[in-house]
């Protein structure tokens, strides 16, 4: 999954992840390391409890790890306090979630220029411009002024990936973004993970959807909270 | 199991349901129990004293045997001789009015009784019990002694021996004068050679009607009349009320308003959270459908936590809602010299509370508990994470984009509930509204009160015992450097004449609240401003010429009428010619000097001396009277009562404390209630946008970021309902105006919009709506992303 160290963007040394339960803790993830390579779409698979979204959302900063270190792009993500993870997180990484989770008060063209708002990057007027670029580039930039509500679920999905990379962020992390979508909208969605990848971002897809494998550089897949299988897949 | 579930998995949203019908109950409770304990401890405490149905000013001496013979006439209960003394008291080398009530056996009161609280039960020689609240007037403790001089006689001192309480009284604050008790060997001893001049009756039917009253009084008053008495004059004051029942009235009625008010919003608050939970557990409605459940058996789940919710605010709130009656009571007690002899609030209190507890949030919920219930498997099933269909207004979404993010983010927000924000409004709005009125009365009243000075362009009243010539003393008192007018008055006290060959009045007791003065002076004074609302104002060559002031008007008077007054034992014919609003006086009748008179035979002779001063300071008429003082008693005056015009100024103002500070407290009880309401909103508003924080947190918004946003949308609805309760503030302090104005001086009160009240309430809202969201703000932020993106 990785050739050389020094290009890894993602890097997970012996990480742990330990939830505590009424009989009394559950492991989610074993002692994982891996390495990530930049401007890949990479899928993490496995089944329901396998540990796919505390991995993905260990490395986007959501979660902490209860043991081991985790680096993205050079900087220690388990050792920034939650408003350092916010604002870190805000500038490089791009988060979409399975129900779009776009706020409701705001029209479309709003929702994606939010993250803008909140890391105050790119100056004031630009920053629709951008959102409107970026709209224009995910296919729905004649909704831009419409409520999330009026839109179809594969709608509000590429708001929600253009709301992503708003703020260009070098990775983009997605947690089964498809899983509320028709197999049609869904391959386009990838379809459009595919060219993100290709055009320079690194994009990590928590998925089951086998079918969609062919869009994947790597899947690293992972059973009982730990990889058991990481390999390239052909696109 | 699942009711005891849901109610200990997620304490901060049930503690939101619990505060939410814990503030409708705790409003409830505190009025209402407040009310009904004022309302019987007035009764109470009034009654309790016997106050006489009637009392009868004669001249002449009553003796023993006559008195038994009242007694024991047909329709009389009880009967005592008593005299009431205007008299002076000196504290801090000035003088202040004192009543000097003289009572015949101070161990049979049985009319107008006085209640004994420390030190002696009788005054001894030399000695006088004092009024509770007359401690402070008179700057004294038990045991302490005070100048005090008669009309006829020299100055002395007597003692305080004890305290008493005397319901029938307003406090001596409120009046600004003394109140004591003395035995009629003591007044003989303060120079006094009269005997008792008042015969206080009891009748012992129909205690309520003074129709019956006045006919028994006259019955009695004949008995005298046959035994050689005088007969000066009957006083009915209105019977059973308590001489500021009119205030107390007001009082009560604002209460009842306030207790709706919050009855009202209360509910709503309860509706809205009862919405909120049941839209909050739609999922597990469609899961617990799928496998089984009737909407019955669902319907019934919740009725049930709802109950236990409601038990858990009942138990909370009905404990404090009794504290805060309580104090409420010691404060409006205070206000009226009540003595709270039973603090415990009835039964049905605590019973409505609970009624309205659990049935309001009941039939708050059916609603949203029935459509809950009834919702398909499927709808329900389908409902997940940030609601898609709320979204704020057209007018709204146009106006906030020209805002930064967070300011327009929190006003989506703040309008994204609009009934809950209808109610947080409504709540904050009115306790706004009734600040600002209850300040601006304040201030209006402040301004009606100025007018004290603006129509009396006199600083001083001196009341003479005995009518003077009054020439050589008032060219003395005008020879003063700094004396500018000085005039001779007269006055007398006066009534109708009906069909009654007595002179009927409604004086009570303290012989200020009720009395008719008919005031003398001359047509062209240059000491009175009146402010004359109809027809004009005296002329000297009018002979019979009345003007009379909104007070002493008859409904139906008009200028032109003749009316027939009585004038010392005499029936005097006058033709009304003018209508006077006048600030701080009893109902007032003014007559020309020449006129009075005439008709009383007391030609070039006054009884009353007014003065007015180049400097109307406080300062300077306190240094003027006292050398004015110092002159009469050199000049050997029988001086009756010195009252200057900032005395008077202050017992007006302090009859006003009762309204303003009722108002006001009431004010600040709707401002509580109304954060707790924002509280309430703003934490409900972030529980259910837990996971809408996460997302934000997630795409970049900082925990400081969040947190101004949650505060933004507080400060905005804090902001909203200040203009709000502005706009309510203005109407209500209109008609408040009137209302007030009415019972107290029979005009209306001048609108008047206090700067500093609304200065004020900002900074309680602004401060309030900051406190009130920071907590919800930080608690979402203790929260981690994961945890609130997982958060149903």
């Amino acid at each position: 999954m990785h050739r050389d160290q020094s290009k890894a963007l993602i890097e997970l040394n012996h990480v742990s992840k330990n939830y505590p339960v009424a009989s009394g803790s559950f492991q989610a993830l074993k002692d994982v390391s891996l390495m990530i390579d930049s401007q890949q779409l990479v899928a993490i698979t496995g089944k329901s409890g396998s540990g796919k979204s505390t991995l993905l959302n260990i490395i986007a900063g959501i979660d902490r790890p209860t043991e081991g270190t985790v680096t993205v792009n050079g900087i220690r993500v388990d050792k920034l306090s939650e408003s350092e993870l916010a604002a870190w997180r805000g500038r490089n990484i791009g988060v979409v979630f399975q129900f779009f989770q776009l706020l409701p008060t705001l029209t479309i063209v709003e929702n994606v220029m939010l993250p803008m708002d909140f890391c105050n990057t790119y100056s004031r007027k630009d920053r629709r411009e951008r959102a409107f670029s970026l709209l224009e580039m995910v296919g729905i930039q004649e909704q831009a002024d419409k409520f999330p509500a009026t839109l179809s679920g594969g709608q509000q999905q590429r708001v929600a990936i253009a709301r992503a990379l708003a703020n260009d962020p070098s990775l983009v992390v997605a947690d089964e973004p498809t899983g509320n979508l028709d197999s049609y909208t869904a391959a386009a969605i990838f379809e459009l993970f595919a060219k993100l990848a290709r055009d320079g971002k690194t994009v990590l897809v928590v998925t089951h959807e086998r079918e969609f494998s062919s869009y994947f550089g790597n899947t690293i897949h992972l059973t009982d909270g730990a990889i058991t299988a990481a390999e390239p897949v052909h696109s | 199991m699942k009711v005891i579930r849901d109610l200990t998995s997620n304490y901060p949203k049930n503690l939101m349901l619990v505060l939410a019908i814990a503030v409708g109950v705790f409003g409830i409770g505190s009025i209402h129990g407040g009310y009904t304990v004022i309302n019987r401890e007035m009764a109470a405490n009034y009654l309790s004293t016997e106050p006489a149905s009637a009392t009868i000013e004669f001249e002449g001496k009553i003796p023993d045997q006559l008195l038994d013979s009242v007694r024991e006439f047909p329709g009389i209960d009880k009967a005592e001789r008593r005299a009431t003394i205007e008299a002076r008291m000196k504290v801090d080398d000035r003088w202040y009015p004192i009543l000097l009530f003289v009572i015949d056996d101070f161990s049979r009161m049985e009319v107008n009784k006085v209640l004994p609280i420390s030190g002696a039960r009788s005054p001894s020689p030399g000695g006088m019990l004092v009024e509770r609240t007359a401690l402070g007037v008179m700057r004294a403790n038990e045991g302490d002694n005070i100048v005090v001089q008669t009309p006829h006689g020299e100055a002395q001192s007597l003692k305080i021996t004890g305290t008493v309480h005397d319901p029938g009284l307003a406090p001596a604050w409120q009046q600004q004068a003394g109140y004591a008790y003395i035995t009629l060997e003591g007044l003989h001893q303060l120079g006094e050679s009269q005997d008792f001049d008042l015969l206080r009756l009891m009748v012992s039917e129909d205690r309520f009607s003074r129709a019956h009253i006045t006919r028994k009084a006259e019955q009695v008053a004949d008995l005298l009349k046959r035994n050689g008495i005088t007969i000066h004059e009957i006083q009915v004051p209105p019977p059973g009320q308590h001489p500021h029942q009119s205030q107390m009235n007001t009082v009560l009625t604002i209460f009842i308003i306030f207790a709706f008010m919050i009855l009202a919003l209360g509910s709503i608050l309860v509706a809205t959270s009862m919405s909120t939970l049941m839209v909050k557990q739609v999922r597990q409605i469609g899961v617990m459908k799928t496998v089984g459940g009737s909407p019955g058996q669902i319907a019934g789940l919740y009725v049930l936590m709802l109950v236990v919710i409601c038990i858990v605010a009942l138990v909370v709130s009905i404990p404090l809602s009794q504290l805060a009656a309580a104090k409420f009571v010691t404060q409006i007690a205070e206000l009226l010299n009540l003595e709270i002899t039973d603090g415990s609030i009835p039964w049905t209190v605590p019973a409505t509370q609970i009624v309205s507890g659990i049935g309001i949030p009941l039939i708050a919920a059916a609603f949203p508990l029935l459509r809950g219930s009834r919702i398909s498997v499927r709808a329900a099933l389908d409902n997940s994470g940030v609601s898609v269909t709320s979204k704020a207004s057209t007018w709204i979404s146009q106006l906030s984009s020209h805002f930064n993010d967070t300011a327009r983010l929190a006003l989506r927000n703040a309008f994204r509930q609009r009934s809950r924000l209808a109610l947080t409004l409504g709540l904050l709005a009115a306790g706004g509204a009734m600040f600002m009125t209850a300040l601006n009365v304040s201030d209006a009243w402040d301004k009606n009160l100025a007018q004290i000075y603006v129509q009396r362009l006199y600083d001083q009243e001196i009341k003479l015992n005995d009518r003077i010539s009054p020439d050589s003393l008032l060219n003395k008192i005008a020879q003063f450097n700094g004396v500018t007018t000085v005039e001779g008055w007269d006055y007398s006290p006066t009534s109708f004449a009906g069909e009654s060959k007595y002179e009927i009045t409604n004086t009570y007791p303290d012989m200020g609240h009720g009395s008719f003065t008919m005031l003398a002076l001359p047509a062209n004074t240059k000491l009175l401003n009146p402010i004359v609302t109809e027809g004009k104002w005296l002329t000297d060559e009018g002979t019979n010429e009345i003007v009379l002031n909104q007070l002493a008007r008859t409904s139906g008077m008009k200028i032109g009428d003749e009316i027939s007054l009585t004038l010392e034992n005499k029936v005097t014919k006058w033709k009304v010619v003018g209508i006077t609003e006048d600030i701080g006086s009893s109902a007032a009748a003014y007559v020309s000097i020449q006129s009075f008179t005439r008709l009383n035979g007391s030609a070039d002779q006054i009884k009353m001396i007014r003065i007015g001063y180049t400097d109307r300071s406080r300062e300077f008429v306190r240094k003027m009277n006292r050398d004015i003082e110092a002159l009469l008693e050199e000049s050997h005056a029988s001086v009756g009562s010195t009252t200057p015009v900032w005395l008077l100024h202050n017992a007006v103002a302090a009859h006003m404390k009762v309204l303003v500070n009722s108002l006001l407290a009431m004010a600040i009880l709707m401002a509580v209630v109304g954060t707790f309401g924002l509280t309430s909103t703003i934490s409900m508003n972030v529980l259910e946008r837990t996971r809408e924080i996460g997302v934000m947190r997630a795409i970049g918004a900082t925990p400081r970021k969040v947190r101004r946003l949650i505060v933004a949308e507080g400060l905005i609805i804090g902001i909203l309902s200040i203009v709000v309760g502005f706009v309510v503030s203005i109407a209500l302090s209109y008609f408040m105006g009137r209302f007030i104005g009415h019972i107290s001086f029979r005009t209306t009160l001048t609108l008047t919009i206090s700067m500093s009240a609304i200065t004020i309430w900002v900074l309680i809202v602004m401060v309030g709506s900051y406190l009130a969201t920071i907590l919800p703000a930080r608690r979402a932020n203790r929260v981690t992303t994961r945890e609130a993106l997982a958060y149903e």
